[in-house]
């Protein structure tokens, strides 16, 4: 019982972060219809910019996080300008998801010149105490608590975001009837433009969380962008609500497989749970009925 | 009010549009007729920005607003209900009249406009919070509308407002663009039905093959046999 609620625990916690980082991918692609292939590279980025202003600079947590959340916002811009805004203009998909993965290298590239050599793990240190918290027989870090907490604050504005600003709303719109947007005179390359880095600044939020669980190290964007890409997937990848409850599941079943069948099962569970989904419901969990195939 | 002359559209190396000339004087509705393919929806989109011309000039409140962008035509106060109604489907219909306003920043001129198009449409008031995408669609056209009048335009492109539609409803469709007309509204539609466009409009143009191949007072355009068995197919 107390390994189980361990591993619950841990599954959540590292879940919320999946959640962060499929929802801007989620974002993106309903937007676009595009997944941006460079989205781990936004994750990462923002985790070792954050590292720079708060460890290197002596920053503040708050404000690191903050600057780190901006700086990927014009990341996702530069993204949008170019990977997808010049090649989208040619209608060329296969050129625009080539571009990006080709741009997840270079910032891959940029990132290892300038944090240190490959391999390089670097700590990023905790905010609060790193002893246990015991809640009645369940033990729990209490890092893992700012997290989830943190992610749910994000997720919330997020929300609201897209509820209650008319940024939001013309986001949603375009992603409903691109064809409608332009019509009531919405400039939706901008909007793509926005929508990017938007999502981009939410997978910074998620790495500048992370971090202190984790270690930094220019390959964690790959690894952080399939879990939230398989995330997204099982949601459905046009579901906001698909992309959270997919980010949780796959956190979740991947800590419990780890636990209690082979610690070998904690990067293939999720993806065999997918598989699964894929075949029986081929729309995903939360995606619209319909919808053609990805 | 809206002068177009010599208008040239191009899709790739087919031409859709040759020497397209006609006016639109103000306060006035006129109908542009033509069977399939045409190149009615091509007018109108060159006139709402969707779509860029490759020569002549669309003179609009003494200004050429030809190859102008969508945004900028919305501002100007050129406004398009398009075919087929678009609306945002997954959104509700107040938000849907809301991004009618998209371009606007008047928030509470906003509010007002949405409660005066309740008084033109109730069925929208009582449907206001619903999905777009799950009304009938006598009601999506009034949606269509609705939006496009949210932006407060000059001029009201209607694309084919009567396709798909009952009967009952065509006529109530009609009513609305009398009503418009009469509030002082300039509107071009486009129609394959041509009872629809006998019953509003007052000049008419008619395409073929791209080029305007008659124009007159519509009434007369649409009563002569020859124009309806060699235009239009009837």
């Amino acid at each position: 019982m107390e390994m189980f609620s361990y591993l619950l625990a841990t599954g959540i916690s590292t879940g919320a972060l999946y959640a962060l980082v499929a929802l801007g991918i989620v974002v993106i692609y309903k937007a676009t219809e595009v997944v941006n292939f460079a989205h781990g590279e936004m994750f990462m980025l923002g985790g070792f910019l954050a590292y720079t202003f708060h460890v290197m600079l002596g920053w503040p947590y708050v404000l690191s996080l903050i600057l780190a959340v901006l700086a990927a916002f014009g990341l996702g811009i530069l993204v949008d300008r170019i990977a997808f805004r010049p090649l989208m203009q040619r209608q060329s998909l296969v050129s625009v998801l080539l571009a990006m993965v080709g741009l997840s290298f270079v910032l891959k590239g940029v990132a290892r010149h300038l944090w240190g050599g490959k391999g390089d793990y670097i700590p990023f240190p905790p905010l609060v105490s790193p002893e246990p918290i015991m809640f009645g027989g369940i033990m729990v870090m209490s890092q893992q608590l700012v997290v989830l907490g943190a992610a749910a604050v994000v997720m919330i504005v997020f929300a609201l975001f897209f509820k209650l600003t008319r940024a939001g709303r013309f986001m949603q719109a375009t992603a409903d009837n691109p064809k409608a947007a332009k019509l009531v005179g919405l400039r939706i390359d901008r909007v793509y433009m926005y929508t990017f880095g938007v999502g981009s600044a939410v997978a910074a939020a998620a790495a500048v969380l992370m971090a202190p669980l984790t270690l930094l190290y220019p390959d964690i964007g790959f690894m952080l962008f399939i879990k939230g890409f398989a995330a997204a997937v099982l949601g459905g990848l046009t579901s906001i609500v698909g992309a959270v409850v997919g980010g949780f599941l796959i956190g979740i079943i991947e800590q419990l497989s780890a636990g209690y069948i082979h610690t070998s099962m904690q990067e293939v569970a999720a993806f065999i749970v997918i598989m699964v989904v894929m075949v029986l419901i081929p729309t995903g969990l939360f995606g619209r009925r319909g919808m053609r195939r990805v | 009010m809206l002068e177009v002359n010599g208008l040239n559209v191009w899709y790739g190396v087919t031409e859709v549009l040759r020497d397209v000339s006609f006016r639109v004087p103000e306060n006035k509705i006129v109908a542009l007729l033509g069977g399939n393919g045409s190149g009615k929806t091509t007018i109108l989109n060159s006139l709402s920005g969707m779509v860029a011309p490759r020569a002549g000039t669309i003179m609009f409140d003494g200004t050429d607003v030809a190859g102008w962008a969508p945004d900028r035509m919305v501002k100007r106060g050129i406004v398009q209900v398009p075919q087929g109604r678009e609306v945002f489907a997954a959104m509700t219909v107040r938000e849907n009249l809301e991004l009618g306003a998209a371009t606007r920043r008047d928030m509470a001129a906003i509010r007002t406009d949405i409660e005066e198009l309740y008084e033109l449409f109730p069925r929208l008031r009582e449907r206001r919070g619903q999905r777009a995408g799950a009304l009938s669609g006598g009601e999506q056209q009034q949606v269509a509308i609705g939006r496009a009048l949210m932006a407060r335009p000059k001029l009201l492109l209607m694309d084919e407002p009567s396709v798909g539609l009952a009967p009952l409803v065509v006529d109530m469709v009609i009513d609305t663009i009398k009503t418009l007309h009469a509030r002082g509204l300039t509107i071009l539609i486009v129609e394959q039905n041509v009872g629809v466009a006998a019953a509003v409009a007052e000049d008419a143009y008619v395409l073929k093959d791209g080029e305007i191949a008659y124009s007159g007072a519509a009434p007369a355009l649409i009563n002569d046999p020859e124009v309806l068995s060699s235009y239009l197919g009837r």
